[in-house]
């Protein structure tokens, strides 16, 4: 961009002359980029990629020596499935639970006036920024036995209350939830002011009723949103495990957790690198599904508009 | 929904269903920083007497607190220096300069965002404990940024695209040599993201957990690693006190963004006389 300014050749130099000098300026432009890309790629190989691919190796290597996949068959049977298992159930609600009262509280502020608009999403990220840890413990005073949460239920004579809503499953997607939530409303507020309303407004012109307007308009319209916010809080919430264990019991004991467990207490490297591993994969999985769905809804667009 | 909006009781519904959404998300800061300052610190609340006791008895001698701050402190600065070095020079080289692979190297920079933590965690552990760096505040904050660079060059890469080239090749073409083109213009205009950027890798590591708790060693422990290790292991309610000090620096933290933003935006447009909203991101239509 620059070089077109910055390369004032006069219109009499041969074309020859111009394109060497468009050339030396590009190479110049070349060896600065890779220079200057140089440090951060050279960090991530080997504080990132490198630890990454040793995770792998260990997680494939044998007590003495060669090859197995003994950490693999150890991680997916047993106590350890059914951590797994745990996990992918935790995330699913969270992911689930974040999106749709996500979907809820990003609509409602896309409908505000910008000021309003603006005020309310600074409420919305302001936690976003706040440790996930002290946010956890927030909810561990408020949902405790004489917390407020169940003082207000007494008070109101909920039947039944108090109820338990720490160390147990509640509580772990109540706090999961609202650590995600944040991300979840960007996603999607980002998605709906995006909206074109004058689609809404001509949907409406030609007699869609509200309903129709709502599931044949305006959800395919935030539908790539939708996909992306639940994919992406499920993917976070894999690795995540503050909130589980400091929340939950016995019964709720994710992943993440089980690999900390076994570095740092049971030194068993191998079998948190398969876990890593299975995490990694799991990640990617969802990744790649992204990709799919994005594919889907573009060549369905393109179908749409022609 | 659509139909609920223009109803006024759907109007009601929205409003009330949202705000019960937004005190879901601020109602947990809102108890620490309130229960900090009460007497029964593990008590009842709203707390029935006041105090600030707790804050005193964090800086009692014998407190473990100081030392994980101090910690802390230490490598939330290193982390920031390493992540702005990163930022700056990564994202000039993807978006002002020709970067052959430009989108696998974007990739590369961006992926430790959405790799779950606990497996950098992990890989990371596997390269620092050969080297018996463990509980070193360098390999901590080495670690810190691989998490706190995606974000430093993302916020300077869209600092960048905001700052109009022209200037600087106005500048070249009256003379000015490249330092001065790089103190005098891009410098001052890059400032306020180069200030965001410092800040969001601060806070990145000053809140980071997984990394710090598997690269710490016994007395080498950073703030989060501490408060998780009280809240889950023994009850302290000093606890209370140093959340709400996390909280105050995170609040204080994004409200210097906000200051010195404010203060950067009316410089370039004092400097172009054109409309430079145009080439602000966030105004294109995806």
């Amino acid at each position: 961009m620059a070089g077109s300014v910055l390369a004032p050749v006069p219109a009499s130099t041969a074309p020859a002359a111009k394109s060497r000098v468009r050339r030396s300026l590009r190479s110049r432009r070349t060896r600065s980029g890779l220079l200057n890309g140089a440090p951060i790629v050279v960090y991530m190989l080997v504080l990132f990629v490198y630890p990454i691919l040793s995770t792998l190796f260990l997680s494939v290597k044998g007590v003495h020596g060669g090859l197995t996949l003994h950490w693999y068959a150890d991680a997916l049977s047993g106590a350890n499935l059914a951590v797994l298992l745990t996990t992918l159930r935790i995330s699913a609600e969270t992911s689930l639970i974040s999106v749709v009262i996500g979907f809820l509280l990003a609509y409602a502020v896309s409908r505000l006036r910008p000021l309003w608009a603006g005020l309310v999403m600074l409420i919305i990220v302001v936690p976003h920024f706040i440790s996930a840890l002290v946010r956890t413990y927030g909810w561990i005073i408020l949902l405790g036995d004489h917390g407020v949460v169940n003082s207000v239920l007494v008070d109101l004579h909920v039947p039944g209350a108090p109820f338990q809503l720490l160390y147990n499953e509640i509580g772990v997607i109540i706090g999961t939830t609202s650590v995600m939530l944040p991300y979840t409303v960007l996603l999607l507020y980002a998605v709906m002011r995006g909206v074109d309303r004058r689609l809404l407004a001509a949907a409406a012109s030609m007699g869609a009723g509200r309903l129709v307007m709502f599931r044949r308009v305006y959800l395919p319209l935030v539908a790539p949103g939708l996909v992306n916010a639940t994919v992406l809080s499920f993917i976070l919430c894999l690795g995540y495990y503050l909130t589980p264990a400091l929340m939950g019991g016995a019964r709720q004991t994710v992943v993440a957790a089980l690999i900390d467990d076994e570095v740092m207490k049971q030194n068993q490297w191998n079998g948190a690198a398969a876990l890593g591993v299975i995490l990694l994969v799991l990640t990617f999985a969802g990744l790649s599904l992204l990709r799919l769905a994005r594919a889907i809804g573009a060549s369905a667009r393109q179908r749409g508009a022609a | 929904m659509i139909g609920l909006r223009s109803t006024w009781a759907g109007r009601i519904c929205l409003a009330v269903a949202s705000t019960v959404i937004l005190l879901f998300l601020v109602m947990p800061i809102v108890v620490i920083v309130v229960t900090s300052f009460g007497k029964d610190a593990l008590g009842s609340f709203p707390p029935h007497s006041w105090t600030l006791g707790w804050y005193h008895q964090l800086f009692a001698p014998g407190s473990k607190w100081p030392g994980a701050l101090s910690l802390s402190v230490l490598v939330a600065a290193l982390t920031t220096v390493f992540s702005l070095l990163l930022g700056v020079t990564a994202a000039t080289a993807l978006v002002r300069r020709d970067l052959p692979l430009r989108s696998a190297v974007y990739g590369l920079v961006l992926a430790p965002m959405v790799i779950p933590q606990v497996v950098i965690a992990l890989g990371l552990f596997l390269l620092f404990d050969p080297a018996a760096m463990l509980g070193s505040p360098i390999a901590i904050a080495l670690g810190h940024t691989v998490l706190a660079a995606p974000i430093a060059v993302l916020i300077l890469m869209a600092t960048l695209r905001g700052i109009d080239e022209r200037l600087e090749d106005a500048a070249a073409s009256m003379g000015a040599g490249r330092l001065t083109i790089f103190r005098r213009i891009t410098f001052p205009l890059a400032a306020p993201g180069m200030v965001a950027a410092a800040v969001f890798s601060f806070i990145t590591s000053f809140d980071e957990f997984f990394i710090s708790q598997f690269l710490s060693s016994v007395d080498t422990t950073t703030l989060p690693v501490q408060v998780f290790n009280v809240l889950q292991y023994d009850v302290d309610p000093t606890v209370t006190a140093i959340s709400a000090v996390l909280i105050a620096v995170a609040v204080l933290a994004l409200a210097l963004v906000g200051v010195v933003r404010r203060l950067g935006s009316g410089r370039e447009s004092g400097l172009l006389p054109v409309d430079s909203t145009a080439a602000l991101p966030g105004n294109e239509v995806p």
